[in-house]
């Protein structure tokens, strides 16, 4: 024990000033949504959209993908500030995974009708480096703002936090990514970019617990 | 706690002043040891006033203060759980090692004789060499200064002395 309880009350009272109280959840995740989508439009103008983007546009399937991408990264900001509010309930943490479920379901049935149009050579994987990097350049702005937002919250679940953080900047990063990135191969899609988001979560997931934690007690 | 989020010293104090008995119980229900209850209680209280302005005022209290109370419950049991797999608890420390007993003034007279010896069996060159630079701690420039010797040959003589003396030393 380091002073007395007693002591420690009025050290805490003694010198209270107002604080700035966190705006809901949800209406902060729409604000980082916003800023962090115009973000990402604006970086994919400057490197060039794809020239394919309107005919993309009208197939059901990738737009059911995109939709799909961006609603992730929404809930899962969303998530990621309602995990930082103590007493709100544990299934909001998992909100964003129908919509990642979602997206990942919509390249599994792109590459099955990719394997029904060309046979096996529709599913073959080359290497694709410039995936992870362009998703890691994409995401980083997002991902920063994120970062500094979260830790305005209570640290109480660093690791799902931080995931679920990561998870909104990268979905968001993959979506910009599908409209600059040439090349429709489904399976490489989902190997690729998918597997870029799954890496670099798990990476983010490695320093949860030094970015969100409690105060150190100095007194 | 809306008023303490406004700055209210007075409000803020009669609600903790109201909290720290029924803290004291819920980490009660999970700890006996006294002082661990009360370390706990004041980590809860710290970190409900680190993130006080998290409480949204139209959700209820104290679901917002039990997540915090559990939250710092769980972090002390891992910090324990850790610190105990790390430990070893032992009856009484022991002050100083068996082997580590000071010499008698009798044994010092004889080591400091068997020295002696073993220094009078060596040349007059390797003695001197040992008396500036292990008794007298003079530097290998300074002894070389002295003695008139070169550098090199003051660390063979001291080599060749040393050896001598720990044979002589290990017949005794």
């Amino acid at each position: 024990m380091i002073m007395d309880t007693e002591a420690l009350l009025r050290s805490l009272t003694g010198d209270l000033r107002p604080v700035r109280r966190l705006a809901p959840p949800v209406r902060r995740a729409m604000g980082w949504f916003a800023a962090s989508l115009a973000f990402a439009l604006y970086v994919a103008h400057v490197v060039g959209l794809r020239h394919d983007l309107p005919v993309l546009f009208t197939d059901g399937r990738f737009i059911i993908e995109f939709a799909a991408m961006l609603l992730t990264g929404l809930m899962a900001a969303a998530a990621a500030f309602c995990a930082g509010c103590p007493g709100r309930p544990l299934w909001e943490r998992f909100a964003p995974l129908p919509f990642a479920g979602l997206w990942i379901a919509s390249v599994v049935f792109g590459c099955w009708q990719d394997l029904m149009r060309s046979g096996a050579a529709g599913l073959a994987v080359t290497p694709d480096p410039i995936c992870l990097p362009t998703i890691l350049a994409l995401s980083t702005i997002p991902g920063a703002a994120i970062l500094v937002m979260i830790r305005r919250g209570a640290p109480l679940a660093p690791l799902s936090t931080t995931a679920l953080a990561a998870l909104a900047a990268l979905a968001l990063g993959a979506a910009a990514m599908r409209l600059t990135h040439d090349g429709d191969a489904n399976v490489m899609v989902l190997v690729w970019q998918v597997g870029s988001v799954a890496v670099l979560i798990c990476a983010a997931m490695l320093f949860g617990r030094r970015l969100l934690h409690w105060p150190e007690r100095h007194a | 706690m809306r008023s303490a989020q406004s700055g209210d010293a007075r409000a803020y104090s009669l609600l903790l002043a109201e909290l720290l008995p029924m803290l004291r119980r819920v980490v009660g229900h999970k700890w006996k040891n006294a002082n661990t209850v009360e370390d706990i209680v004041q980590e809860i209280l710290l970190s409900v006033h680190a993130v006080r302005h998290t409480y949204d005022s139209s959700r209820p209290f104290m679901p917002w203060l039990m997540t915090i109370a559990n939250r710092r419950i769980a972090d002390a049991a891992r910090y324990h759980a850790g610190r105990a797999a790390h430990e070893t608890t032992v009856d009484v420390m022991p002050e100083t090692f068996s082997g580590d007993q000071p010499k008698s003034t009798q044994d010092l007279n004889e080591t400091h004789d068997l020295l002696r010896q073993a220094l009078s069996i060596l040349p007059e060159s390797q003695r001197e060499a040992i008396e500036l630079m292990k008794l007298k701690e003079l530097t290998l420039a300074e002894t070389a200064k002295v003695t008139g010797k070169s550098i090199a040959s003051l660390k063979v003589s001291v080599h060749r002395a040393i050896k001598a003396m720990r044979a002589h030393l290990e017949r005794k």
